[in-house]
């Protein structure tokens, strides 16, 4: 028989074999030019013949007040798949590190939930934040997933076929789940970042500056 | 300067010689002094240069003249530089009247300097025409020369294209297969593994020059007269490869029954025989053989792994290039790799192969797809929806959670076949189906009287067949027919009958004769009945599993009873599966009644009669069915 359940997690988090780091590279892209990035990532991504595989999703954003910062949770369901399980994912702070890091690292531990899952975030306590609707594609290069996409306002009484942008870009991240102290694969995607530029430039965002900067 | 030394300046014997004596001693010309060269150059200088031409022409006279005279002149004249002083004061004084002359002109009074009429060039219309047509006649010649020359510069480069360009054929080979630059060397790979492939071993080629020998023992042949030699395989490309991807390579795969001595089938490479490869073959086929030869060693080596780990009752066998697994009891499968290199290809004009007919190339190509398939799955990941999710976990995974999957359905799920189990159920399934097959086939042949047809379906899955198989009489077919349904499975079958019974059988391949046998037997009985309905006879009773009489080797006797429509004949139909059919008939009332002690009366004749047997095969009639007909309409009586 095999361990209790409880140990064998635990063990699987001391072996470090948890994919529960996601190395990021955020960037954006102006409406105009996203063909050409799309172009140039389908040369340079797995899986030429297939194509892009195309995405529509909608997140809410739940958040609980905890001491000292609130907690929050992220639900994300597939529009356009509406067979495939919600998903309820924990984002934890992101590391920008030095200069010589190339990606941001946050913990993301995800699950896949049924569609009560809002009801019962909400019977906790928690507060929906904000929601929105991302639409674009998805390419992958090896472990690397790369996801071109356009934010939509969520609107609950019009059609979803006149969503409203959110912005004139696209945002483009670049990620990869891997367990802890797999630190090569940043190394790639700093490779990898450097083969879209000038088309997109991939960096470490840093959210707080961007809210502190100029309006 | 009482210490100077005297040296002695000697000319050098350059000086032209005036005569030879008859002695043969040279007289020469004594060099000029300085003063007399420097006079001579100065009379050399050409003081009428700039003048006009008639002028000119005069003073080239006059100088001629005094170049003639000159070696006398400058002898003869008192001061040497009296031809300078002249030649001076000659043009002073010319210079002088032209002073005097402008002089006079620039009054206006006496003289006055006009501008002498210029004739015109008389103009013919066609002497123009004439002239252009010469001068466009020059232009055209010089384009069309041109052209000429354009024109074969073209037709040699064409002509030189013919002769290879390394790099003409580098971009060629480069848009159909993976190379690189590694140091001076260009690198290549026909490994699979950019497709999804993990073999290890490693498909590196190298991309070289090739020498110009080739090349230039190629360029000779120019002459018109041989017409155009199709170049057989002038490269300028070299691949050179590793050994152990020369040569042609296959999987072959026999289906062999036990009763051949074991290893009777040795796999060998003799089959390659005359298209092995030729060392000038061209780069592309040479890649491409080494690409299969690859992937065949990679197909044998994920075979020979699952082989030897794959728990059976009977142990799979690796030796050497060859995997035996047993399929059924009696039934060998047995996978090899072929590889012939070019070394070993002489020595494999051997031994004649009897063999060689009987490999399957069905299962060959399955073999093959099989490792496709895994190549593909290796690189096609489903893409995670919604999109923040994980990459490679399964649709099938990713609703486990949400669906609360137990540890065991968890288990099920992560279980998946191997190779070889895979192509052994391929096989066994093809086995079952031609046993079934061959059972068909005989009993039709053996059966006459019901035609057996069995119609196969056409869409089947490599591991899962179905037959239709229709019993009937000929004529009668309208009447009664009867319907089986077999499924050939992987080591079993399954087989639907008419009444919607179903039997499951294993894969000996007796049970089902058997089983066709009596649905043969039944399907006369019920046969016999749907004709007496038609022709107005009564069942009196029908059994199709009958427990009297002798007993069977297999099944079941099935009999029926049948009467007139007066009631006044009986016929009794019993099939027995081995032996055939009997029919008796009987009379009621009988007869020949002779009242005995027990029964005296008369009445007793309508009990009817003891059956007598029909000698069946005196009957006319094309079949049972016939004969039964012909039967009943001899037996029915009016009255």
């Amino acid at each position: 028989m095999a361990q209790p359940l409880s140990t064998a997690i635990d063990t699987a988090f001391k072996s470090n074999i948890v994919p529960d780091q996601e190395y990021l590279l955020q960037g954006s892209v102006l409406d105009k030019s996203v063909e050409v990035l799309l172009h140039r990532l389908r040369g340079l991504c797995d899986n030429v013949d297939s194509g892009p595989e195309p995405f529509q999703d909608h997140e809410m954003c739940f958040s609980i007040r905890t001491t000292p910062t609130p907690l929050n949770l992220r639900v994300r369901r597939a529009l356009d798949h509406q067979d495939m399980p919600w998903q309820l994912r924990y984002i934890g702070q992101p590391e920008y590190g030095d200069k010589m890091r190339p990606t941001i690292i946050r913990s993301s531990i995800d699950i896949g939930c049924s569609a009560s899952v809002v009801e019962f975030l909400t019977e906790l306590g928690c507060r929906m934040e904000f929601e929105y609707i991302a639409r674009g594609y998805m390419f992958r290069k090896g472990r690397m997933k790369i996801t071109v996409s356009k934010i939509f306002k969520m609107n609950q009484n019009k059609a979803q076929d006149n969503m409203e942008p959110i912005s004139e870009s696209y945002l483009v991240e670049l990620s990869v789940l891997a367990p802890r102290g797999q630190d090569a694969i940043a190394e790639d995607m700093r490779s990898f970042a450097e083969q879209l530029r000038p088309l997109v430039n991939l960096e470490k965002v840093d959210y707080k500056r961007l809210t502190h900067g100029p309006p | 300067m009482a210490y100077s030394v005297n040296v002695a300046i000697e000319a050098p014997i350059e000086n032209q010689i005036q005569e030879i004596a008859y002695d043969g001693t040279e007289v020469y010309q004594q060099p000029l002094s300085m003063s007399e060269s420097l006079s001579k150059l100065a009379a050399k200088i050409d003081f009428g240069k700039g003048q006009d031409e008639k002028e000119e022409k005069v003073s080239e006279k006059a100088e001629d003249d005094a170049a003639a005279k000159d070696p006398a002149a400058y002898q003869s004249s008192l001061w040497p530089w009296d031809s300078v002083r002249n030649k001076l004061k000659n043009a002073l004084t010319e210079v002088c009247v032209l002073s005097d002359v402008l002089a006079i002109a620039k009054e206006k009074r006496y003289l006055v300097l006009d501008p002498v009429p210029q004739e015109a060039p008389e103009t013919k219309a066609m002497v123009t025409v004439y002239a252009r047509k010469k001068a466009l006649g020059g232009a055209a010649a010089v384009l069309l020369t041109g052209a000429e020359r354009l024109r074969t510069s073209q037709s040699e480069a064409a002509r030189n294209r013919t002769v290879p360009d390394f790099h003409m054929e580098l971009l060629q080979l480069r848009k159909n297969w993976r190379l690189k630059k590694v140091g001076n060397s260009i690198i290549g790979d026909v490994s699979y593994r950019t497709a999804g492939s993990k073999y290890a071993q490693s498909g590196m080629f190298e991309v070289t020059k090739a020498e110009e020998e080739t090349t230039s023992s190629w360029s000779p042949p120019q002459s018109p007269s041989a017409g155009p030699v199709p170049p057989k395989s002038a490269s300028a490309l070299k691949v050179t490869l590793p050994s152990e991807l020369q040569g042609v390579a296959y999987i072959e795969v026999h289906c062999r029954k036990d009763d051949e001595a074991l290893f009777s089938t040795i796999v060998t490479s003799s089959a390659l025989g005359s298209q092995g490869p030729m060392p000038d073959m061209h780069w592309q086929k040479k890649l491409e053989a080494a690409q299969n030869v690859l992937f065949c060693k990679e197909l044998f080596a994920q075979l020979a792994k699952e082989a030897v780990q794959l728990p059976g009752p009977i142990p799979h066998m690796v030796v050497g290039n060859q995997i035996v697994a047993s399929i059924l009891p009696g039934i060998q499968l047995i996978i090899g790799l072929c590889h012939s290199t070019t070394t070993n290809n002489k020595k494999a004009v051997g031994p004649p192969q009897q063999k060689k007919s009987d490999h399957d190339h069905v299962l060959e190509h399955s073999i093959h797809q099989l490792l496709r398939e895994v190549h593909h799955k290796n690189t096609h990941h489903p893409f995670p929806h919604p999109s923040s999710g994980p990459l490679g976990p399964s649709k099938q995974r990713c609703l486990a959670g949400p669906t609360a999957v137990d540890r065991h359905e968890l288990m099920e799920m992560s279980k998946s076949k191997t190779l070889l189990e895979q192509i052994i159920e391929q096989t066994q399934h093809f086995t079952m189906r031609r046993r079934t097959e061959y059972v068909l086939d005989t009993i039709a042949k053996e059966v006459r009287d019901p035609l057996i047809i069995s119609h196969w379906n056409s869409i089947n899955s490599p591991t899962k067949a179905c037959v239709k198989v229709n019993i009937m009489t000929h004529g009668y077919d309208t009447i009664c027919r009867t319907l089986l349904v077999i499924h050939v499975g992987k080591k079993s079958l399954k087989c639907i009958c008419r009444d919607g019974s179903v039997m499951n059988m294993s894969y000996e391949i007796q049970e089902l004769r058997d089983l066709l046998i009596c649905q043969i037997q039944q399907h006369q009985i019920t046969a016999v009945q749907a004709l007496a309905k038609c022709m107005g006879w009564q069942t009196l009773s029908n059994s199709m599993h009958l427990g009297v009489g002798e007993v069977q080797q297999m099944g079941n006797a099935s009999s029926c009873i049948l009467a007139s429509p007066m009631g006044d004949r009986l016929i009794a139909v019993r099939c027995e599966p081995q032996v055939g059919t009997h029919v008796s008939v009987a009379h009621s009332p009988r007869k020949d009644f002779f009242p005995g002690q027990l029964v005296k009366e008369r009445k007793w004749e309508n009990l009817g009669g003891c059956f007598k047997e029909v000698r069946w095969d005196k009957m006319e009639g094309k079949n049972f069915l016939n004969k039964m007909e012909l039967l009943m309409a001899s037996l029915t009586s009016s009255s």
